[in-house]
């Protein structure tokens, strides 16, 4: 029985998990600390941009998925990449087709659905978890997507390294009707109290009032 | 064959058309329903082959249902018009075309709609329409009687004036006139 599992390792094992998605999410658990915060007119993504060396760029954390929707997440870069394609594809096929702004539910339903996918064969799982902030006629969305391809709705999410720590954080001070510059100024907070000391951090955010995704100009660490 | 007409008013939208089916020089049937209501709020009226024309509507149907049920908020009438015509679209471009002209008509959030798709998949908003052979005949009437603050009942019976004057005239239109009213609360009473 053992020698059987050890030969099939992407089956449950016998206490009826699936090893690689666990294996899949310790992956993300070691990715930066990256925040999704959803308040009464905005959704914010702040993301930790990992310390980078001399003469080298830092990564792009945050990415407008389409005008109205963005993303961001931790865990594998390349994977992030990916994911983030996946959902860019999805929306501008949307367009094609309806000529309107996709949905931010039907953005993580696609999402899902491929991470899923990966879940079930001989593959290796996507290292790799994706938080998703936009506007539509359904109001603010703030969407987690876990690498099972578990959908999360909720107004505040933390992935990535000590996520637990920084979640803490910005549970304790959050309010619905909490300011952008006191958002970011929160997760900012909680990104760097993660890591225990000041970070490059990327935000994004989607305003109520405008509809629209934009990545904020990367600040400097302090 | 076929006359059907949208109108668009500040109320509402009309939708009428007539009920001969044409098997060549041969009245097929005197009784074909050309008004398909998609759901409370959005409805469409057919002309070209039939069975094209209903499978087009069926599959709208299951499609917007699908959609609605995903995303969890109904389409707009734009929407519906902009799937059909990509249906539609893609089957002419695979060599298989639907033979339809469809009036997509209805209201939503933002009000009243009347959308036009041919079989090339073109789409086109108008404050009034007419499809079908006895299109050139109906829009005679309405380019005569269609103002653009025409009141929702006056615009009914515009419309079944226009699909009468039709019949008497082209062959293949005729067997009398059914017509469909969506006013704009319609859409209130649906799910959102």
């Amino acid at each position: 029985m053992a020698a059987e599992m050890q030969r099939m390792p992407f089956f449950y094992n016998p206490e009826g998990r699936l090893v690689q998605v666990d294996y899949a999410l310790q992956a993300v658990s070691r990715g930066s600390t990256t925040l999704g915060l959803k308040a009464k007119d905005f959704a914010l993504l702040s993301s930790q941009v990992r310390p980078t060396r001399a003469l080298l760029e830092p990564a792009e954390k945050v990415f407008v998925v389409d005008e109205h929707v963005g993303a961001t997440g931790s865990g594998y870069i390349g994977d992030v990449n990916t994911l983030v394609d996946e959902v860019r594809v999805a929306a501008q096929r949307h367009r094609l087709v309806y000529e309107t702004r996709i949905d931010v539910g039907t953005l993580s339903r696609v999402l899902s659905q491929h991470l899923h996918s990966f879940t079930l064969y001989a593959v290796r799982p996507f290292g790799a978890s994706v938080i998703l902030a936009g506007l539509d006629e359904l109001g603010l969305q703030l969407v987690q997507v876990d690498p099972s391809g578990t959908p999360f709705r909720g107004s505040g999410f933390a992935i990535g390294q000590n996520a637990d720590e920084a979640l803490e954080v910005v549970r304790q001070g959050y309010r619905p009707d909490m300011t952008l510059d006191e958002a970011l100024a929160l997760t900012t907070r909680a990104i760097e109290g993660a890591n225990g000391g000041s970070s490059q951090i990327e935000h994004g955010v989607v305003r109520r009032e405008t509809g629209k995704f934009e990545r904020l100009a990367l600040a400097a660490a302090s | 064959m076929t006359t059907t007409v949208g109108i668009r008013t500040k109320d509402g939208v009309v939708l009428a058309a007539d009920k001969r089916a044409s098997k060549g020089f041969f009245v097929g049937s005197k009784v074909v329903q050309k008004i398909f209501a998609l759901d409370d709020a959005t409805a469409v009226a057919i002309a070209g082959q039939m069975s094209d024309a209903e499978y087009l509507v069926s599959l709208a149907k299951a499609e917007r249902r699908l959609l609605t049920l995903r995303r969890g908020f109904p389409l707009s009438v734009r929407e519906s018009a902009r799937l059909i015509s990509s249906i539609v679209y893609n089957g002419m471009k695979s060599y298989n075309p639907f033979f339809v002209e469809l009036v997509v008509a209805g209201v939503d959030r933002e009000g009243a709609h009347v959308y036009t798709n041919d079989m090339s998949g073109a789409v086109t908003s108008e404050d009034f329409m007419s499809s079908g052979s006895g299109s050139p005949i109906a829009y005679g009437v309405l380019e005569q009687g269609y103002r653009q603050e025409i009141a929702l009942d006056d615009a009914r019976k515009l419309a079944e004036s226009a699909v009468r004057a039709a019949m008497e005239r082209d062959p293949g239109s005729g067997n009398g006139v059914d017509v469909l009213v969506v006013p704009n609360h319609r859409f209130n009473a649906e799910v959102n």
